[in-house]
């Protein structure tokens, strides 16, 4: 029962972590390889908000959202968008690129030693019964739920929602009716950008990190956005739930040195047994993009 | 929606893409050019952490030397590459430094992963390779003759200090729980204290270890709470280390001893990630300490504050040590005749900041690490009492402190 509450509440984090990639995979059917260092960058800017305020971590998501918003912008007007020219291939090929000049940049600025955001709850715990509940990751965890919930809401209920869902499902439908799909492009990578920012910050207080930290986070967002069903906000919920889960009965049932293995058998299996996902649908695409 | 697997494959197959980026030197060598030493570190990567210090230690080196007139007469001039922690791109850079850069001496890098590769291309070239860390067995089983180890200790030996402290208890712990990083410089000591302290009938009640992409300790460290063993012993390099005891800090568990390799040397990082009062009676074994009364470590230490305005860690000591030892043998043959270094080298003794290091016909010195504790605030020499800086060691570590 103890570790499938640790794989609960990791999965919470692991949620929100991927979510930014989701919705960009999901709306611009690429795959951001800048992920993992905006990841960093967020973590890198609670580090630095919280050394020269002393407020606590979780307090500086708006401020590190709103600057990896910007950032996002920047980064789909300035790359992205000159590389879709060049297809899916040149895209990847550029976040890549880009990745690997914002870890340099990260290095310039922050260094390269590790770095951690000290808190007083950081090392805390509280126990119900005979389960220890980490304080730092039952935060981490209820932070990341309120922001997914945050964008489910801003989904479903707003017309930037709706007008992302119809650029999603169908985006020469979407420019019919009159949503300019490249702005909706733009504000989704924003969107994506700031929540792995978000994401950034909570990771801030769970572990130490590094400039090349966020490289570890790209296999694992992979794996939970195939599982949940490329695209899908719920089944990226459910996947990473379901990882975190896996990663930590594995660690405690079976052995450690198997448990970061898990998201990349969990992308094999389900590409082979179930590749729409958990939450994906199989749609024909002759239809889709006629 | 629809699935593009293809987007994904590009992705997945682009993700262990591994980059480097380098300076160069053009020039070749003469007599009036500086004398060019070349190394290539993991400046960027996952040991870039550790590289960035013993790049630093390098230089404060060349500053000394430059301001004392240079290497035979010549000012030195490093040329530094960056291999991303690549072994492909550590052997090219080697390569580079040779052929291209035309490099008059070379100097190691760090970790066994890439002085393993590294070292061989010196070999090949017939160049003198000190490296200032990799201390694995494999590196010194080659047979190479102009390879040297600047550190007292190897992995090999790595145990000895804490075996000793452990043999010599009155009251030794009943279990001990192991745990370490996949990587030969953990593995190994890790192991043969395990066989040290079963045969010393230490009843192990947890033994694992983890890949190096571990993010999460959660589960880990609960699972050595509950098999609550009398002391833990994790050998870690550096992230790990700190994440492994915030992990038990979050379930919980105090170790009553607790033995972490490398990570706790990393006295500017390690305190704030765990909090430093936590760091109390941790122990770890190292190479080197400031205040040790060594020839030349008092000056090494003023005049890296200086420099960097932060403590100097043992990683920035080791690769000081390195150019110490190279130092030593250019002068003392006092030509850049590889072989001649190479054999003085092998016939004398150098005195260096970590002490005095004599090697055998391997490159494999015959000292011994220091054993270390955190004790109020500082990391502490504990044994052997010839080098101690504190009178003994704490023996039960306190709780930690929230």
């Amino acid at each position: 029962m103890q570790a499938v509450l640790f794989g609960l509440l990791v999965g919470g984090v692991y949620a929100l972590a991927s979510s930014g990639l989701t919705l960009i995979f999901g709306v611009m059917r690429i795959v951001n390889l800048t992920h993992g260092a905006l990841l960093i960058a967020g973590a890198f800017l609670t580090y630095t908000i919280c050394a020269a305020t002393g407020v606590d971590p979780f307090a500086t998501i708006p401020v590190v959202g709103a600057v990896l918003f910007g950032l996002g912008w920047l980064i789909h007007r300035l790359v992205v968008q000159r590389a879709e020219h060049g297809g899916e291939g040149t895209v990847i090929l550029s976040t890549l690129a880009l990745a690997m000049i914002l870890e340099g940049v990260i290095i310039l600025i922050w260094g390269h030693e590790p770095h951690s955001v000290a808190t007083s709850y950081a090392r805390s715990s509280f126990r119900i019964g005979d389960l220890v509940f980490p304080a730092a990751q039952v935060y981490g965890s209820a932070c990341a739920l309120v922001l997914l919930a945050a964008l489910h809401t801003l989904l479903n209920r707003t017309w930037l929602g709706r007008a992302v869902r119809a650029a999603t499902a169908n985006p020469q439908g979407a420019e019919l009716v009159g949503i300019r799909v490249e702005r909706i492009n733009v504000a989704a990578f924003a969107l994506g950008a700031a929540l792995t920012g978000a994401a950034g910050s909570i990771l801030a207080v769970l572990s130490p990190f590094t400039p090349d930290s966020g490289d570890q986070w790209i296999g694992l967002g992979l794996a939970i956005v195939v599982l949940g069903g490329m695209g899908s906000l719920g089944g990226a919920l459910v996947g990473a739930l379901a990882l975190g889960v896996i990663e930590t009965l594995t660690a405690t049932y079976g052995s450690p040195a198997w448990a970061t293995a898990m998201p990349f058998a969990v992308i094999v299996l389900t590409l082979l047994l179930r590749p729409q996902g958990i939450f994906g649908v199989r749609v024909r695409e002759d239809v889709v993009s006629a | 929606m629809t699935i593009d697997r293809r987007s994904f494959l590009i992705g997945a197959s682009l993700l262990p893409l591994v980059t480097a980026c380098g300076a160069s030197g053009s020039s070749s060598s003469s007599t009036a050019a500086p004398l060019k030493i070349g190394a290539s570190l993991p400046l960027t990567g996952p040991a870039a952490d550790v590289a960035d210090p013993g790049y630093k230690g390098y230089q404060v080196w060349q500053s000394q030397i430059n301001a004392r007139g240079g290497l035979l007469g010549r000012k030195v001039e490093f040329v530094i590459l960056d291999d991303g922690f690549d072994q492909n791109t550590v052997v090219s850079n080697y390569n580079r430094l040779i052929s291209q850069d035309r490099v008059d001496l070379l100097i190691g890098t760090f970790s066994s992963f890439l002085n393993l590769p590294a070292s061989t291309v010196a070999d090949r070239n017939r160049m003198l390779y000190i490296e200032p860390s990799g201390g694995a067995a494999d590196i010194f089983s080659r047979g190479h003759t102009r390879l040297f180890f600047s550190q007292p200790g190897t992995t090999d030996t790595a145990h000895r200090p804490f075996a000793g402290y452990v043999e010599g208890l009155k009251e030794r712990p009943a279990t001990a729980a192991y745990l370490h990083q996949d990587d030969p410089s953990t593995d190994v000591p890790v192991q043969n204290l395990r066989k040290t302290f079963e045969g010393l009938g230490i009843k192990t009640v947890y033994g694992q270890k983890y890949p190096p992409d571990t993010k999460n300790f959660d589960a880990i460290a609960n699972a050595i709470r509950q098999a609550d063993p009398a002391l833990v012993v994790h050998g870690a390099l550096e992230l790990d280390g700190a994440a492994v005891v915030q992990a038990m800090q979050r379930v919980g568990f105090t170790p009553p001893i607790l033995y972490q390799t490398r990570a706790p040397s990393s006295v500017n990082t390690y305190p704030k990630a765990i909090g430093a009062t936590n760091t109390e009676a941790i122990f770890t074994a190292g190479s080197w300490h400031p205040a040790a009364k060594y020839p030349g470590n008092a000056e090494f230490v003023a005049d890296y504050r200086k420099q960097f305005s932060q403590e100097p860690s043992e990683d920035a000591a080791n690769s000081y040590t390195a150019v110490q030892v190279l130092q030593a043998g250019v002068q003392a043959v006092g030509k850049l005749d590889q072989d001649a270094i190479a054999a003085w080298l092998h016939a004398n003794q150098v005195d260096t900041i970590v002490g005095p290091l004599k090697w055998d016909k391997r490159g494999v010195p015959d000292g011994s690490l220091l054993l270390m504790q955190w004790q109020g605030g500082k990391l502490e020499v504990v044994a052997p009492a010839s080098a101690a800086t504190v009178p003994s060691a704490i023996a039960a570590k306190p709780n930690w402190a929230t």
